[in-house]
């Protein structure tokens, strides 16, 4: 029976090879192997057909419920993946192919990496931008670990509103090269500032949903402690559609999910980690970076991976960081998103975002027993304190949304606080179909 | 030589304007700044508007420059570039899977891939605990390194050194240094392998945490001593690490735990199928002996028979390494290809990668240098010693890609001069190995007979060889 | 190979050269290191002021395939360094000795001129090295 391995011998071209290789049978391929060694065989089923396959991965997958429309953000966001995304990253030439180490037969993909660079400098208007890392809460981390190589100094104070699950990540990173961190209130940070620190990170807009005023904020503290960086990190960064860009406010290292940009969330991954940074920060800057050049003996320009002596493959232990693969595919996705929607489109998808996050909160205040907990302006989510909030949630399964998020899962002491998030995707029945939700976990019934 | 492509910019056309998103459908507030004050919002967004067709040609023809696995063979050393199989395209585009939130409640189906996939990592290897957290190969290392700092910090003892062979590739230190580990190397002697009198030599040093090797390693070679390897580092309390990028000729043959590895990292972009993508995404699981599973990061899945569930937190886990769950999208695709394939296919994996690497090496040893005369497992290193009028390997290199096909990986390992590792992988026909077999013996009689063609090529390829310098003096790396 | 050799340079057997002047002391790279590296495309400087001790890493010398290390030959506060690698890193490679020298230190502990090595004693470990 043919089986589905996509190994394109029959017996006879085995023993065919093996007779030009001098061998009498495949075990003596493994003859350097003890023979204690070698497994009898696994103990997995047989291989199926791939309609088969299909099949049962379809009736897995069918476990899990997806719904109408989504209330739920908190790292991952839903807004609309024009079609021509996936058209682009599903071209093999593409997919099926490596980091373009031979950039000659691989200018395809480095031009769309060098572009993605491009678009991502113009959208946040730092000055330099590489080509990804794994995801926000790993490239977080790595512009940590950026900061302490820049400064020498071997402390992070960290602000409260970033991604609890980016704080465990950054922790961990810095556990393991003993770089001491410290997590303060926006309030203490003029307090507590001292020039031990090689950076501060703030999320904005932050976890719960705050806009900080990173201009006054960043201006405090480099007038105290210019040698101070500041890291932004953000979760859902078509906000900048409409926000003050990093490169504005003196951002030293910006990080961001990309996710949002034209990828599936994908039960949280792959996603695209955005880093982009100042140019005097060029050399220190982990992971791959596509730059531009001439040919050697000709007039044409190309693209060429550069300034490797950064990374593992040459400097080894020495490495600004041991990133290897990243999420190019990822990054090319993120590329093709930008552009369809283009600046009228990103403007006007940022726009909607908040506009629907603000008519949700109005309306929401008319429930009684709810109340809005921010103060600060947000962009498309927010802190929604409930009378109810698990009768909320069985409402909202029932009418096939997906709830908010349940703040007490990172901050136990947070009771009946939601995380709302409302894009352009919700559309104003789903969103009214909601607030039915609310009204009804708010009477007595129960 | 067709003209180059332009930047995608230079296709910026003001009035278009693409429409894509739903039609806003509320009341809009006219008052923005009472919402979102002026402050807090840009003047400007440089982004280009561009027509949909414009991009589509844009990026057609950029594919068309690109060569992939689907283009032709692509042996490049230690990435396992073998064939993806498409159907696992389209099982993680399924919408209950590619719709899922990380957050969301209602995911046993999510968590059922999660949890199986690392049963099957398991029997495949032999270890007792994974988790599927990391993003890549790399960050796999990360990890199981993390996990040995972890374990001698809990168990009160100092160690601050890991060993590594001097062959290993370049993420292994780079991933001990951010552990917080310093480096000692060991030089493979002449059969590749690790001396055993060194590393007893080494492992005297009571700060030396353990050993980091991938076995076959980079020079394709089994280390025979393997067993005896890891009992002289457990014998000194040591950990071994498995770096799994090399994990495809022993599918089903044979199993790092049974080596006698402690933490295995595996790379399923390289080993289980699922596509390189240009660089990523990838997926690194880590697994570990049952000692280990405390260590590794939350949230780890267990089973009570009727629910997959996380288990109730560990206090002496690494903490997390990535938010959510881990790159969830090629793990469908990684456990699709383990279903398809099952017990028999992955074996005939581990004998057909291994057959087509012996068969590639068997007729270019004959023309070309063979630092080691051995069978190989899944690569091969050839170098360019004696190679006719100082032609060097990336000559050869650039000659290749004039043939239309792509190249070994060249200059790693270190150790070798002038190395250049091949690894055709399992999904390489005979005629496929025939025919670039036949290329590399005619490259080598233009070495001899026409030596200037390599030393400027490529000359079939859309750029002839560019300026690494320049670009790294005066990056420009946007527009 | 035929690598350069200045005979009135002091040396290291991480291939660095020291001019010696009194209280200070100059330092570059080898024609051997630069040969090494290969095109150099960026050189890491200190700042002026620092203080770095003997065999400390005061700086990084990138080429385009590798890193090197720039150590300290001696312990010292630096003094200078050579403005003109910044913007033309190519001189270390072209005039290793000389355009291409990288910073002049104030020689903290006279002794330690004694742990340099001579150009004979440096010809030898380039010999070992590329055995």
């Amino acid at each position: 029976m043919v089986k589905l391995d996509f190994i394109p011998h029959d017996q006879k071209t085995i023993q065919q090879m093996l007779d030009v290789i001098g061998l009498k049978s495949i075990q003596d391929l493994f003859h350097d192997i003890p023979k204690d060694l070698i497994l009898e065989k696994l103990d997995l089923g047989a291989g199926i057909s791939e309609s088969d396959l299909f099949n049962e991965l379809n009736e897995i997958s069918k476990k899990n419920k997806i719904y109408n429309s989504s209330f739920l953000g908190a790292g991952c966001y839903y807004h609309y993946i024009p079609s021509l995304v996936d058209f682009i990253i599903s071209r093999s030439e593409f997919y099926t192919s490596y980091t373009p180490y031979q950039a000659e037969a691989s200018q395809g993909f480095l031009q769309a990496i060098y572009e993605y660079q491009t678009i991502i400098t113009k959208l946040t208007k730092m000055d330099v931008a590489n080509a990804s890392m794994y995801d926000g809460s790993t490239a977080l981390a790595e512009a940590a670990l950026m900061a302490t190589r820049i400064t020498r100094k071997n402390k992070i104070l960290m602000i409260e509103g970033i991604h609890p699950e980016y704080v465990e990540v950054v922790k961990t990173y810095c556990w393991g090269q003993n770089i001491n961190y410290e997590i303060i209130e926006l309030e203490s940070l003029d307090s507590k500032l001292d020039e031990e620190y090689a950076a501060i990170i703030i999320q904005s807009p932050n976890f719960f949903g705050d806009i900080e005023d990173l201009k006054v904020i960043v201006n405090a503290v480099k007038n105290k402690y210019p040698k101070c960086l500041v890291i932004q990190v953000m979760t859902d960064p078509t906000c900048l559609g409409i926000l003050s860009p990093p490169g504005e406010l003196d951002i030293d290292i910006f990080v961001a999910e990309g996710q949002p940009f034209g990828i599936s969330p994908s039960f949280g991954g792959p996603g695209l980690g955005i880093l982009a940074t100042k140019k005097e920060y060029l050399r220190k800057i982990p992971g791959r970076l596509v730059g531009k050049t001439k040919e050697l003996n000709g007039e044409k320009e190309g693209f060429i991976l550069t300034l490797q002596a950064r990374e593992q493959h040459i400097r080894r232990e020495k490495a600004s960081s041991n990133i290897c693969t990243n999420q190019a595919l990822c990054s090319l996705a993120a590329l093709i998103y930008l552009l369809c929607m283009g600046r009228t489109g990103l403007k006007d998808l940022a726009y909607q975002n908040i506009q629907k996050a603000n008519y949700t909160k109005k309306k929401l205040l008319n429930i009684p027993g709810y109340k809005i907990l921010n103060n600060k302006p947000t962009y498309n989510e927010f802190l929604l304190s409930c009378p109810d909030l698990d009768s909320l949630i069985k409402n909202c399964e029932e009418l096939n949304l997906l709830p908010p998020l349940k703040i007490s899962k990172y901050f136990t002491h947070m009771i009946n606080v939601a995380l709302v998030c409302i894009t352009e995707m919700n559309s104003r029945k789903s969103i009214d179909l909601f607030l039915q939700a609310a009204k009804n976990s708010t009477s007595e019934e129960k | 030589m067709k003209p180059q492509t332009p930047l995608i910019f230079t296709k910026q056309n003001n009035l278009a304007s693409n429409n894509y998103i739903p039609q806003l459908d509320i009341e809009e507030t006219d008052d923005i700044d009472a919402i979102l004050p002026r402050k807090y919002r840009r003047d400007d967004l440089d982004l280009p508007n561009i027509p949909e067709v414009d991009i589509v040609r844009h990026y057609v023809e950029l594919s068309k420059i690109n060569y992939g696995v689907d283009t032709g063979i692509y042996p490049l050393g230690s990435c396992t570039m073998k064939y993806n199989p498409k159907v696992n395209e389209l099982i993680s585009r399924l919408p209950h899977y590619s719709q899922l939130h990380p957050l969301q409640e209602n995911n046993q189906g999510a968590l059922k891939i999660i949890f199986e996939l690392s049963k099957c990592l398991s029997e495949i290897t032999g270890m007792e605990g994974f988790t599927l957290q990391p993003a890549a190969g790399a960050h796999g290392e990360l990890t199981g390194l993390l996990i040995m700092k972890k374990y001698f910090e809990y168990n009160k003892i100092v160690k601050k050194k890991i060993i590594v062979p001097d062959s290993a590739h370049g993420t292994n230190p780079a991933s001990a240094k951010m552990a917080g580990f310093s480096i000692i190397e060991l030089s493979s002697n002449e059969s590749g392998e690790v001396p055993l009198d060194q590393l007893e030599f080494a492992m005297k040093d009571k700060d030396v945490a353990g050993i980091m090797l991938t076995n076959p390693n980079t020079l394709g070679v089994f280390d025979r001593n393997i067993k005896e390897i890891t009992k002289i580092v457990h014998n000194n309390g040591g950990l071994c690490y498995y770096d799994g990028a090399n994990l495809n000729p022993m599918l089903g043959i044979c199993r790092p735990k049974d080596m006698g590895f402690d933490i295995v990292h595996l790379n399923l972009h390289k080993t289980f199928a699922t596509p390189h993508g240009g660089g990523g995404p990838g997926s690194g699981p880590v697994g570990v002996v049952e000692k280990l599973i405390p260590y590794l990061p939350e949230p780890y899945l267990i089973t009570d028979d009727k629910k997959i569930v996380c288990r109730e937190k560990s206090k002496i886990s690494i903490g997390r390494v990535k938010a959510f769950w881990g790159n969830f999208g090629v793990l469908v695709k990684a456990y699709a290809y383990i279903l398809s394939l099952g017990a028999e296919g992955l074996k005939k994996v581990g004998q057909c990668a291994v057959l087509n690497a012996n068969y590639l090496r068997i007729r270019l040893q004959e023309k070309y240098h063979l630092p080691y005369n051995r069978i190989c497992q899944h690569e091969f290193i050839l170098s360019d010693k004696n190679l006719p009028n100082g032609i060097t390997t990336e000559d050869i290199a650039k000659r290749i890609l004039d043939y239309g096909v792509y190249t070994p990986t060249i200059y790693f390992p270190l150790i070798v001069n002038g190395a250049m590792m091949f690894e055709p992988t399992e999904t390489e026909s005979k005629d496929s190995l025939d025919a670039y077999t036949d290329i590399l013996l005619k490259i080598y009689e233009e070495a001899a007979k026409n030596p200037e063609l390599l030393k400027n090529a490529p000359h079939n390829t859309p750029v002839g060889r560019l300026d690494a310098v320049t670009a790294a003096r005066n990056p420009i790396l946007h527009d | 190979m035929d690598y350069k050799f200045p005979k009135e340079l002091k040396y290291t057997e991480t291939h660095e050269w020291v001019l010696l002047e009194d209280e200070v002391a100059t330092v570059g790279i080898t024609d051997y290191a630069q040969h090494q590296l290969g095109d150099i495309v960026y050189v890491e400087m200190p700042e002026i002021g620092m203080i770095f001790e003997r065999e400390s890493i005061a700086g990084e010398i990138e080429s385009v395939k590798a890193v090197g290390e720039i150590i300290m030959p001696l312990s010292g506060e630096i003094m200078k360094t050579n403005s003109k690698i910044i913007d033309n890193p190519e001189l270390v490679n072209s005039s290793p000795f000389e355009e291409g020298w990288i910073m002049k230190i104030k020689i903290s502990h006279k002794d330690e001129i004694e742990n340099l090595i001579s150009v004979e004693e440096y010809i030898k470990v380039v010999e070992s090295e590329e055995a």
